[in-house]
């Protein structure tokens, strides 16, 4: 067999579609022929039917004939007025659905006139009833004519109804034959295709899936990276054997990479993998592999080298750097050390600034006395000053009395030299009367002498006021000079109390200033504890860092030392 | 006699020429008249004018004052006031304790002086000086 697959499961299923296809033809042709045997026996019975009606309705009109007839009302004949209004109708459509059967219409050609007749002679009966009377339409029906008609159409009916159960009859059984043979045909097609499906399952399964199945294997045992396997052809020509030496020239392709992979984990890169194809996804991705293998060995052997110089510049680094770490080490430790001596020191101001600003709110306070005293004596002063001009009052008015003394002083004195006058002209009248008037005389003497004494005694009392006069004005003068005095201490009292408030005022200021200083003073000496603390985990990272750049040394020596096996295992591969 | 003061020199007049002692008051200056006449004065209604011996006797002047006093003395014609420093009073002395005038003094001094006592008090020759020319004033002012 020389068949290809496809030709194969081709030809299979062709053979089951046409065997379908029959089965599928005659269950149509059955279907349809029982269809067809459907419709003429429901044309029948419609036939059948409508001969029953017009017989039936025949029969209608001839009972309301006969009704009419007996009783003469008009209402009897409504029957028969309708069912002479639908037989022709029937007549009709009995025509129509027997338009095929010649015997019937030539029956139908004999029916038509006889019923007209039988209409006839009914509607004659009816007028002779009506306009004759009851005993010429019953002459009428004595004659027989109308049951002679009627039978006749009895007889025609007849036969056209039997000549229509024959047809039936013949349509019911030539209806089941065809069903029958339908069945037959359905059940032996469907049979034979499906001992058909089952001999070309089996062929194909037989032909197709068991080198499937081998190949498969084959493909597991390539996915798990056996190449060492062969796809077993068996000389077929067909899509199966295409397929086998496919598997083996690919199972030689990848033979080929895996000899070129093999080789460049050697570390040999100078093989060249060619691509099968351009499509050659796998070819060409080693290709670039190995291209870029050589290119980043290349680099990598620049690499090593230039990793190799820099770990050893990086050794040399660290090591300067471990020292400088120890020296930062030891500045740090001395560094702390010095913000130790700062932070006391700072303590020291702080308590220093505490006693300043005690000491200047103590001094603010002794100002703020200080004030209230300086305006004490500005009250003190007022007073005296009140009093100095009460004394300047009082001296004032002593000099205006003893002026008024002096006036006094001077009426008397006025007083006694008028006495001396008077005393002279006494003594100058005694004179003149002579002898007799030596005792008048001797009297003016005395007068005189009385006036003289009071002269004399003014005089010191002048002499007196005179004194208490200087000695007013002198302390008039002292008055004077006292209140100047004090108005000028009022002034420099005044001038002083301004001082002292102002000092008290600075006093105060430099205490606020004080008590900020010593808060500005705690503050430093917070931050200055913070400083400390700082520097003490400074320090702490300091030792850290020394520790850290001894580790880092070695590690960097590590590093070199790598470096150096480095550049030996890149000396091993071949460029 | 009644004894005075004039410019620190005791004089005396005779107290027969005196009327009263009069302090000095309500002086009024009289023009048209030398130098000597100090003015006038109302004595009780009576109009007397007022001499300065000072000037008279050529002594020091020392201006006027109420405590100078007017001594009232009438001559034969008229009444006068004489200027006075201080009057003392009245007191009497022999006559013949009288000496005659200084001989230094000349002059008007010598002219209207009667004679000085031991304590050096001098009277006035009251009866020179009131006849004296010079004290009939008669001049006429030339409107």
């Amino acid at each position: 067999m020389k068949w290809s697959v496809g030709r194969k499961i081709g030809v299979g299923f062709g053979l089951l579609l046409v065997i379908f296809v029959i089965v599928g033809a005659v269950s149509y042709w059955s279907t349809a022929q029982l269809i067809a045997a459907s419709e003429a026996r429901k044309h029948s019975y419609e036939v059948l039917g409508t001969l029953d009606e017009t017989l039936s309705l025949l029969k209608d009109a001839e009972i309301g004939q006969r009704s009419y007839l007996l009783t003469g009302e008009e209402s009897y004949l409504e029957p028969y007025q309708a069912a002479f209004g639908k037989i022709d109708s029937n007549i009709q459509e009995v025509r129509r659905l027997t338009v095929d059967n010649a015997r019937q219409q030539h029956r139908l050609e004999a029916l038509e006139p006889i019923v007209k007749n039988r209409v006839a002679f009914a509607k004659e009966t009816i007028d002779a009833r009506r306009t004759n009377s009851f005993a010429a339409a019953v002459a009428l029906v004595k004659t027989g004519k109308g049951k002679a008609l009627m039978d006749e159409i009895r007889r025609l009916i007849g036969e056209m109804k039997n000549e229509e159960n024959d047809l039936l009859k013949q349509r019911v059984e030539a209806a089941q034959a065809d069903a029958q043979r339908a069945k037959w045909t359905i059940m032996l097609g469907t049979f034979a295709a499906l001992l058909l499906a089952a001999v070309a399952g089996f062929v194909i399964t037989r032909n197709i899936a068991r080198p499937l199945q081998g190949l498969t294997g084959v493909a597991e045992r390539i996915t798990l990276g056996d190449l060492s396997v062969n796809g077993s052809t068996n000389g077929r020509s067909d899509e199966v054997g295409e397929l086998a030496r496919t598997f083996d020239r690919m199972t030689q392709s990848l033979r080929t990479m895996a000899g070129a992979a093999e080789q460049i984990a050697a570390g040999d890169l100078r093989s060249t993998v060619k691509p099968q194809s351009p499509n050659d996804v796998l070819g060409n991705a080693f290709a670039r592999m190995t291209e870029n293998l050589r290119e980043q060995a290349r680099q990598l052997v620049e690499g090593a080298n230039v990793l190799g110089s820099a770990a050893g510049e990086i050794v040399a680094s660290t090591t300067q750097l471990a020292s400088s770490a120890t020296e930062s080490a030891t500045a740090v430790s001395e560094t702390t050390t010095t913000v130790e001596e700062v932070r006391q020191t700072a303590e020291v101001a702080n308590q220093k600034a505490r006693n300043v600003a005690d000491s200047a709110q103590k001094a603010a306070q002794i100002s703020e006395s200080g004030r209230k005293s300086a305006a004490d004596i500005g009250v003190g002063m007022n007073r005296i000053r009140q009093q100095m001009e009460a004394i300047a009052e009082s001296m004032v008015r002593l000099s205006e009395q003893s002026q008024t003394i002096g006036q006094i002083i001077a009426t008397v004195e006025d007083l006694a030299a008028q006495s001396n006058l008077l005393a002279v002209n006494a003594a100058i009248e005694a004179a003149k009367a002579g002898e007799h008037g030596k005792g008048f005389g001797v009297v003016a003497q005395e007068v005189k002498s009385l006036a003289e004494q009071s002269r004399q005694a003014t005089n010191q009392v002048r002499t007196i006021l005179s004194d208490i006069q200087k000695a007013t004005t002198a302390a008039v003068m002292a008055t004077e000079q006292g209140s100047k005095a004090v108005e000028a201490g009022e002034r420099q009292t005044g001038s002083a109390a301004e001082s002292i408030q102002t000092l008290a005022g600075n006093v105060s200021e430099a205490a606020q200033a004080a008590t900020q200083i010593a808060a500005s003073s705690q503050q430093q000496l917070v931050g200055m504890e913070q400083v400390a603390a700082a520097m003490e985990n400074i320090k702490q990272a300091s030792t850290q860092n020394v520790a850290s750049a001894s580790q880092l040394e070695r590690a960097a020596r590590n590093i070199d030392e790598m470096g150096q096996q480095l550049k030996q295992m890149v000396a091993g591969y071949k460029v | 006699m009644l004894e005075f003061r004039l410019a620190q020199e005791r004089y005396a007049v005779e107290s027969r020429y005196v009327q009263e002692v009069h302090p000095l008051k309500e002086l009024t200056p009289l023009p048209c008249t030398p130098p000597f006449v100090v003015g006038i004065v109302n004595v009780r209604g009576r109009i007397v004018p007022v001499l300065d011996l000072k000037r008279f006797l050529d002594l020091p002047e020392k201006g006027l004052t109420d405590l100078h006093r007017v001594i009232l003395v009438r001559g034969q014609d008229f009444e006068v006031g004489l200027l006075a420093d201080v009057v003392v009073g009245v007191r009497s002395i022999p006559i013949d304790s009288l000496q005659p005038s200084l001989p230094t003094l000349t002059g008007v001094r010598n002219e209207y002086l009667k004679g000085v006592t031991a304590e050096r008090l001098v009277l006035v020759d009251l009866q020179r000086v009131l006849s004296d020319p010079r004290i009939i004033v008669h001049d006429e002012v030339a409107v």
